[in-house]
C-alpha cells in the first residue's frame, strides 16, 4: 500500500518552532517563512536552549552575519548613550569603529541598509528616548539630563527633542501625566 | 528582511486626500502596504474582525462623516488587541489644544497634512522608518508621540 | 467747655428743679430758725428788765422802810411804821419773783442768795432800831453804833443790788451781740442763694425754650420730611406700610394703594383687602412668606405681582424689618416698591445681550469654520501645483513656468492669510480657563516654535526670570511666540537680532499707562528689539485687524499677528501697548492682571 502525503513545509516547520517555543516561555512572532521575532530579549541561556531544542529535527538557526553586526551596533549605541555619564567621551564614529574593528564606513552604510536610518539619527532617536524615560520615570529636570547625556546646553536637548519629536519636553511631560490621570 | 513589509490603514473620506497617501507610499518603495478606507465606521468594521491582520500603523482623518476620527481613537484605544499598532492622526489643521488632547486620547503620532507632495512623502517616509524603530529595537511605545 | 456740655446735657434742667427745691427748702428752714432765735432773745430782753425792775423794787421797799421807820423814829408815830411793817412781805414776793427769773443762771442765783443775807441783816438791824425807839432807851452810843451799822449794810445792798443789774445788762449786751452777728451774715447769704437759685432757673428756663424751639424746628422738619416722603414714594413707586405685631394691626401708606392702582385710603388696611390685587400665580407663594413674616418678624427681599383694575400686570419688591416703638411695642415697618420698569429695562438687556452673544458667537464660528474648511482646497491645490511641477513642468513653456509660480505665490499667501485667520478666531473662545503657569517655560517653547528662523537669523533672545502666572497656557505662548516673530520679521538688515525680554511687578496706580486698570498690581513684560521699529504714530494702528505699514512685497505680513497678541492679551484682562523708534527697534509692552 502506497499513501501520497502532501505537506505544507511552511506548516510544519513553523508548528513545530510554535510548539518548541511555547514548552520554553518565549514570547514570540513568526514574521515570515524561516523567520522567527522574539518579543523579549533572550538571555544567551534561553537562546542556547532554543538551539539545542531544535536540533532533533535539524531546524538550524541561520543568523544573518550582518544583522549581527548591526544588532551589535545598537548594542554598543545604546550602552555609550545610557552610560554617557561614565564613559570615555570620544566621538561616537571612532568608538564604534575601534569596538567593532571595521570602518566607520562600512558600518554607517550596513546600519541604513539594513535598519533604514543612519547611526547618527539612532543615536539622537536613543538619546531622545532615553530622555523621555527620565523625564517620565527619575523626575529629573531638562537641565539635570542635558549634563547627564552631554549635550552642550539645555537649549540643546530641547531643541534636538523637539525636532525629533515635533513637541517640545514639557508638552511631552503634560501630555504623559494627563494620559496617565485619564487612565486612573 | 525583504519581507519585513509594514501594513498601513488609512481612513480618510476625502478622496483626493486618499489618493495623494497611496500615490506618495507608491513612491516611496518601502516594502509597505496600505489600505484604505472611506469612513471611520467601515474602518471599524473592518478592524473588529477576528481573523484580520492588525496594520502596524493607522492613519486616521478627524473629519469624517458618521465616525469622526476622535471617535475612531477613543474607541479603538478601549481594545487592548490594538496595544501595539500606532496610530496616527492625519489632519488638515487644528490648534495646540486639539493635538494635545488627541495625543491625551492615545494618538502616537499627529500629522497636519502639508500643501506639498515631497513634504507628504518626506512625512510619510520618517513615522514608518521611526515607526520601525519602536517595533524593531523594543522601545517603549507608551513614550512613542511624534508631530509632524 | 465741660460748663456747656453740662448745660446740654439732658439731665441738666431735672437737676436745676431738684437744687432749687432743696435751696427753697434750706432758705425756709434758715428763716425759721431767726425768727425763734428773735422772739428767744427778745424773751430775754423783757425778763432782764423784769429782772432789774423787782432789784429795783427791792431798794425801793427798802427805802420806804427805813424812810417809815425814820419817821416813827423823831415822831414816835406808829402811823410811819405801816410802810416798814408792809416792806417785808412785799420784799418777800420780789424776792420770789427774782428766783424764779433768775432760775436758769445760776451766779445771779448765789447773788440773789447773798442779797437775801444782807437784807435779813438789814431787816434784823430795822428791828434792832424799832426796838430801842420803843422802849426809848437810846443809850446814846449803843444806838449810834446799831444805826451806823443799818447804814452801812444798806450800802452793801445798794453795792449788790447795782452789780447784779450791771451782771444782768452784760449778759443782756451779749446775747445781743451774738444775736446781731448773726442778724448781720444770714441776710447776705440768703440773698446770695435766691441769686443763684434765680441763676439756675434762669438757666433751666433757657434751656427749655430753646428745647421746645428745636422742638418746633425738628417738628417742622418732620413735617417737610413727610411730604417729601409722600412725593418720593409717588416719583419712585414705593409705598410703606408697618404691622403692629401684637394688635396684628397693618396701616398702609397712601402710595401703597397708589402701587395697586387704587386712590389713596380707598380700602381698609387689612390682609385679605391687600391680597385681592396679588396676582393669582403669586398669592400662594406671598401668602407662605406673610406667614413666615409674622413668625420670624422680618421680612427679606420678596417679588411678586399684582394685578390692577385695568388688568395691567405690575412687578413688586418688599422688604421689613422690626422696629421697638417709643412705648416698647414691636411692629415691623415695610417698604413695597413698584420694579415693573426695571424688569422691563433688565429684560430688554438680556435680551439684546443674548442677541448680541448669539451675534458673536456665529460671527466668531464663521470666521473658524471659513478658514478651517477653505484650508482644505487651497491644500489639495497647492499639492497638486506640487505635483505638476515636479511630474509635468518641463513639459511646460516659459511663460506657462512663470504663471506656475505666480500661482505658486499667490497660493502660499492666500495659506498664511488662512493660517492667521483661523488663529484668530480660535483666541476668540473666552471660555478657556486661566492656569497657574511657568511663564519661562512657555517662552522657552515658543523659542523653540521658532528655532529655526531665530538660528537662521542668528538672532540672539536675552530673558530675565519670570514669576508664575495665572493665564490661558496656549494663548501666552502663541503670544511670545508671535511677538519673538514679529521681531525676527521686522529685523534691520544691518545687524544680528537682539531681542530683550524683561519683566517687572508694577502697581496699577503708579503706572500712567494704566488708567483703565481693573486689579491693583500688573505683570509688566517688556519685549524690546532692535530691529527696523516704526513710527510712534502709527503704535496704536498696528494692533488693528489686516492694518500694515509696509508693501507685502517688502515684508510678507498678513497684519493678523498683532491683532491676535492683542486678543490674547484682552482675554486676560491687560493691556498691550507698542513703542517705536524709526531704524532703532521697537518695545512691545504688556501687562496682565496680577491675581
Amino acid at each position: 500500500m502506497k499513501l501520497f502525503i502532501k505537506f505544507d513545509f511552511q506548516a510544519v516547520c513553523n508548528s513545530v518552532l510554535e510548539e518548541r517555543l511555547q514548552a520554553l516561555g518565549i514570547a514570540y512572532k513568526i514574521v515570515g517563512f524561516g523567520e522567527v521575532e522574539f518579543l523579549q530579549k533572550l538571555s544567551e541561556e534561553k537562546k542556547h536552549e532554543f538551539v539545542e531544542a531544535l536540533q532533533p529535527y535539524h531546524i538550524e538557526i541561520v543568523e544573518d552575519q550582518k544583522s549581527i553586526l548591526v544588532q551589535k551596533m545598537k548594542d554598543v549605541i545604546i550602552d555609550m548613550v545610557y552610560n554617557a555619564d561614565t564613559e570615555v567621551h570620544v566621538k561616537s564614529s571612532v568608538y564604534l569603529s575601534e569596538k567593532l574593528g571595521h570602518s566607520y564606513g562600512y558600518l554607517a552604510n550596513l546600519f541604513s541598509e539594513v535598519t533604514y536610518t543612519s547611526i547618527e539619527n539612532f543615536i539622537i532617536l536613543q538619546k531622545i528616548e532615553y530622555t523621555k524615560h527620565l523625564i517620565i520615570h527619575e523626575n529629573l529636570s531638562l537641565t539635570e539630563i542635558a549634563f547627564k547625556l552631554n549635550y552642550s546646553s539645555v537649549a540643546h536637548l530641547s531643541t534636538q527633542f523637539k525636532k525629533t519629536t515635533g513637541i517640545t519636553p514639557s508638552a511631552f511631560q503634560r501630555i504623559i501625566e494627563k494620559r496617565r490621570q485619564q487612565q486612573n | 528582511m525583504a519581507d519585513d513589509y509594514t501594513h498601513i490603514i488609512l481612513a480618510d473620506d476625502d478622496e483626493d486626500d486618499r489618493m495623494f497617501f497611496t500615490e506618495a507610499f507608491e513612491e516611496l518603495k518601502m516594502n509597505t502596504s496600505v489600505r484604505t478606507f472611506n469612513d471611520g465606521v467601515y474602518l471599524l468594521d473592518h478592524l473588529m474582525k477576528n481573523e484580520v491582520v492588525i496594520p502596524h500603523i493607522l492613519f486616521l482623518d478627524l473629519n469624517m462623516p458618521r465616525m469622526s476620527g476622535i471617535e475612531c481613537l477613543v474607541e479603538i484605544r478601549q481594545n487592548s488587541r490594538f496595544k501595539d499598532m500606532a496610530i496616527a492622526i492625519y489632519s488638515t489643521s487644528a490648534s495646540e489644544e486639539d493635538i494635545e488632547s488627541t495625543f491625551i486620547k492615545g494618538a502616537n503620532i499627529y500629522i497636519k497634512k502639508p500643501s506639498d507632495f515631497k513634504k507628504l512623502k518626506k512625512m510619510l517616509s520618517n513615522v514608518v522608518t521611526i515607526n520601525w524603530q519602536y517595533q524593531t529595537n523594543g522601545l517603549n511605545r507608551d513614550n512613542f508621540l511624534l508631530r509632524l | 467747655m465741660p460748663l456747656k456740655s453740662i448745660y446740654r446735657a439732658p439731665w441738666f434742667v431735672k437737676v436745676v428743679f431738684v437744687v432749687s427745691l432743696f435751696i427753697v427748702f434750706f432758705i425756709a428752714g434758715v428763716s425759721y430758725k431767726h425768727i425763734t432765735d428773735l422772739s428767744k432773745s427778745q424773751e430775754l430782753v423783757v425778763q432782764t428788765y423784769k429782772v432789774n425792775v423787782e432789784l429795783e423794787q427791792i431798794l425801793s421797799y427798802l427805802k420806804d422802810a427805813e424812810t417809815g421807820q425814820r419817821g416813827y423814829f423823831i415822831t414816835q408815830d406808829s402811823l410811819y411804821l405801816q410802810p416798814f411793817l408792809e416792806s417785808r412781805s412785799k420784799i418777800n414776793n420780789s424776792f420770789a419773783e427774782l428766783k424764779s427769773l433768775t432760775k436758769d443762771n445760776p451766779v445771779q442765783q448765789k447773788n440773789l442768795k447773798e442779797l437775801n443775807v444782807l437784807i435779813e441783816n438789814r431787816l434784823e438791824n430795822f428791828d434792832l432800831v424799832s426796838a430801842y425807839t420803843a422802849n426809848d432807851e437810846h443809850t446814846e452810843l449803843q444806838f449810834k453804833m446799831i444805826f451806823l451799822n443799818g447804814k452801812n449794810i444798806m450800802d452793801s445792798i445798794r453795792v449788790k443790788l447795782n452789780g447784779m443789774i450791771a451782771l444782768e445788762e452784760k449778759i443782756l449786751k451779749e446775747r445781743q451781740d451774738v444775736y446781731k452777728s448773726d442778724m448781720k451774715f444770714t441776710p447776705v447769704f440768703l440773698y446770695s442763694l435766691i441769686v443763684l437759685t434765680l441763676l439756675l432757673m434762669y438757666a433751666a428756663y433757657a434751656k427749655i425754650s430753646s428745647n421746645v424751639d428745636k422742638l418746633k424746628r425738628s417738628n417742622q422738619r418732620l413735617e417737610i420730611f413727610k411730604e417729601a416722603t409722600k412725593q418720593s414714594e409717588i416719583i419712585n413707586k414705593h409705598g410703606s406700610w408697618r404691622w403692629e405685631v401684637e394688635e396684628d394691626k397693618f396701616h398702609f401708606s397712601d402710595n401703597l394703594f397708589r402701587l395697586l392702582g387704587e386712590k389713596p385710603q380707598s380700602f381698609d388696611h387689612t390682609l385679605e383687602n391687600f391680597m385681592r390685587y396679588v396676582h393669582p400665580e403669586d398669592i400662594d407663594k406671598l401668602s407662605a412668606q406673610v406667614e413666615q413674616m409674622k413668625e420670624d418678624q422680618e421680612l427679606p427681599f420678596i417679588y411678586y405681582r399684582v394685578v390692577h383694575a385695568d388688568g395691567s400686570v405690575h412687578y413688586l419688591k418688599a422688604y421689613g424689618r422690626s422696629t421697638v416703638n417709643a412705648e416698647g411695642r414691636v411692629q415691623l415697618l415695610g417698604t413695597t416698591t413698584d420694579i415693573t420698569d426695571e424688569i422691563d429695562h433688565f429684560n430688554t438687556l438680556e435680551q439684546r445681550n443674548q442677541e448680541l452673544e448669539l451675534n458673536n458667537k456665529e460671527l466668531a464660528a464663521f470666521n473658524y469654520v471659513a478658514s478651517h474648511d477653505l484650508q482644505e482646497p487651497l491644500r489639495k491645490i497647492q499639492t497638486f501645483l506640487s505635483r505638476l511641477e515636479e511630474k509635468e513642468l518641463e513639459k511646460f513653456s516659459e511663460s506657462g513656468k512663470t504663471y506656475m509660480a505666480r500661482i505658486n505665490v499667490a497660493a502660499t499667501r492666500m495659506r498664511s492669510l488662512i493660517d492667521d485667520l483661523l488663529q484668530y478666531s480660535r483666541t476668540n473662545k473666552s471660555d478657556e480657563v486661566l492656569v497657574e503657569t511657568t511663564i519661562d517655560s512657555l517662552i522657552e517653547d515658543a523659542q523653540q516654535d521658532l528655532a529655526e528662523s531665530i538660528v537662521a537669523e542668528d538672532a540672539s533672545i536675552k530673558v530675565d526670570r519670570l514669576p508664575q502666572m495665572k493665564v490661558i497656557p496656549f494663548q501666552i505662548q502663541q503670544l511670545f511666540s508671535n511677538l519673538i516673530s514679529n521681531s525676527l520679521k521686522y529685523r534691520s538688515k544691518g545687524r544680528k537680532p537682539e531681542i530683550h525680554i524683561s519683566y517687572l511687578k508694577v502697581l496699577a496706580s503708579a503706572d500712567e499707562r494704566l488708567n483703565n486698570a481693573q486689579s491693583d498690581f500688573y505683570h509688566r513684560i517688556t519685549f524690546s528689539d532692535n530691529g527696523i521699529g516704526f513710527d510712534q504714530e502709527y503704535a496704536e494702528k498696528i494692533f488693528v485687524l489686516f492694518s500694515r505699514l509696509h508693501n507685502k512685497d517688502e515684508y510678507s505680513g498678513t497684519g493678523i499677528g498683532l491683532s491676535i497678541c492683542r486678543k490674547i492679551v484682552d482675554n486676560h484682562g491687560g493691556f498691550i501697548f507698542a513703542a517705536g523708534v524709526p531704524n532703532k527697534g521697537a518695545t512691545f509692552t504688556i501687562y496682565l492682571p496680577v491675581s
